[in-house]
């Protein structure tokens, strides 16, 4: 979250809100990236085991993730409005799993929510911290439409940075010996 | 019943572990970029070059889930609407190894390595397949495993 490293408490739950899928959406999407029969055409997709149509799950999930960072951004407006300089959230590296459930179809209600579920310095990217993330979507029936755990990056506002990486940085920042240096890396 | 759309494509029955497919390639544009960013995935980093330039990134790169989405694509495109899919179970294990940056062509294989029959459902198999995609510089951008339905000629 748009929360320094430090500042994460695990277990906050934080509700993304909602979104309601209409058919020309559901349609949009998938014609660009999932076009399968069941997500780009009513008729035909009455074929389906589905019945008729349903929106792609990578379509529910890419709308989850916009719910996340409106989320965050809020946040972040939050903390600036309490006179707090909010944190840096990263690019994520990656999404453990995500597990369709109950297919989302034109009208539903799709709500939203969001644990951080544990954290830990990243190893490789100096400054930053590893959020561990779970998301649940549920319709407004109460059934679950997905759940995903994904890895997000966050920035650590009290990382120093060791004395011997501030040199070797500053070095790769020469002109001859830098681009031996970072080839080194 | 039997489904019009599917009859004529190959069912589980038809398919082999080890099966190779080529997903093609896709070159994405600054405008795929912006347009997906500003619908799902509105950080700075992904609408903005100067934002982009001091991120992480390094510069203008799609949203992490425009290239799976992409990747989705080209598989629906060069094998799932070839068969008789019946929908996806989920995704495990997904990784952005590189960022795609404006102008980028990205394309790679899809691998099954796994298919077996469902338990409770017998007129679906489960097929499980390894997405690696890569620029054209052959680096990784994406590694992701699918489980996908597909429907069973005979139910078992």
């Amino acid at each position: 979250m748009t929360r320094w490293f430090e500042d994460i408490i695990l277990g906050e739950v934080f509700a993304l809100g909602d979104h309601t899928f209409d058919a020309d959406e559901i349609v949009r999407f998938a014609t660009l990236y999932d076009p399968q029969y069941f997500h780009v055409d009513a008729e035909a997709a009455k074929q389906s085991h589905f019945g008729g149509l349903v929106a792609s799950g990578w379509h529910t999930v890419s709308v989850g993730h916009r719910m996340m960072v409106d989320t965050l951004f809020a946040e972040e407006a939050r903390l600036r409005g309490l006179g707090q300089e909010p944190g840096v959230s990263g690019p994520s590296p990656g999404v453990n799993s995500m597990d369709f459930k109950v297919p989302v179809r034109p009208g539903d209600t799709v709500s939203y929510e969001l644990v951080v579920t544990d954290k830990r310095a990243s190893n490789s990217i100096h400054g930053w911290g590893l959020l561990f993330n779970k998301i649940t979507a549920v319709n407004q029936r109460g059934e679950l439409v997905y759940r995903a755990d994904l890895v997000g990056f966050s920035k650590r506002r009290d990382y120093k940075m060791p004395l011997k990486l501030k040199v070797l940085l500053a070095l790769t920042k020469l002109p001859l010996i830098g681009p031996l240096l970072k080839r080194g890396t | 019943m039997t489904n019009l759309v599917t009859k004529d494509r190959r069912h589980f029955e038809d398919l082999a572990v080890g099966e190779v497919i080529d997903l093609g390639h896709v070159t994405v544009s600054k405008e795929m970029i912006i347009t997906f960013a500003r619908e799902f995935d509105p950080f700075p980093f992904h609408l903005d070059e100067a934002a982009a330039k001091a991120s992480l990134l390094g510069g203008l790169a799609s949203s992490g889930w425009q290239t799976g989405g992409l990747s989705l694509r080209m598989l629906v495109d060069s094998f799932l609407n070839t068969v008789a899919s019946a929908g996806g179970l989920g995704f495990t294990n997904l990784k952005w190894k590189n960022p795609v940056m404006v102008g980028d062509t990205i394309g790679g294989t899809v691998s099954i390595v796994e298919l077996r029959r469902s338990g409770s459902h017998p007129q679906w198999g489960i097929m499980t397949l390894d997405f690696d995609v890569r620029n054209q510089k052959n680096a990784p951008v994406l590694t992701m495993r699918l489980a996908n339905l597909i429907e069973t000629r005979n139910p078992a």
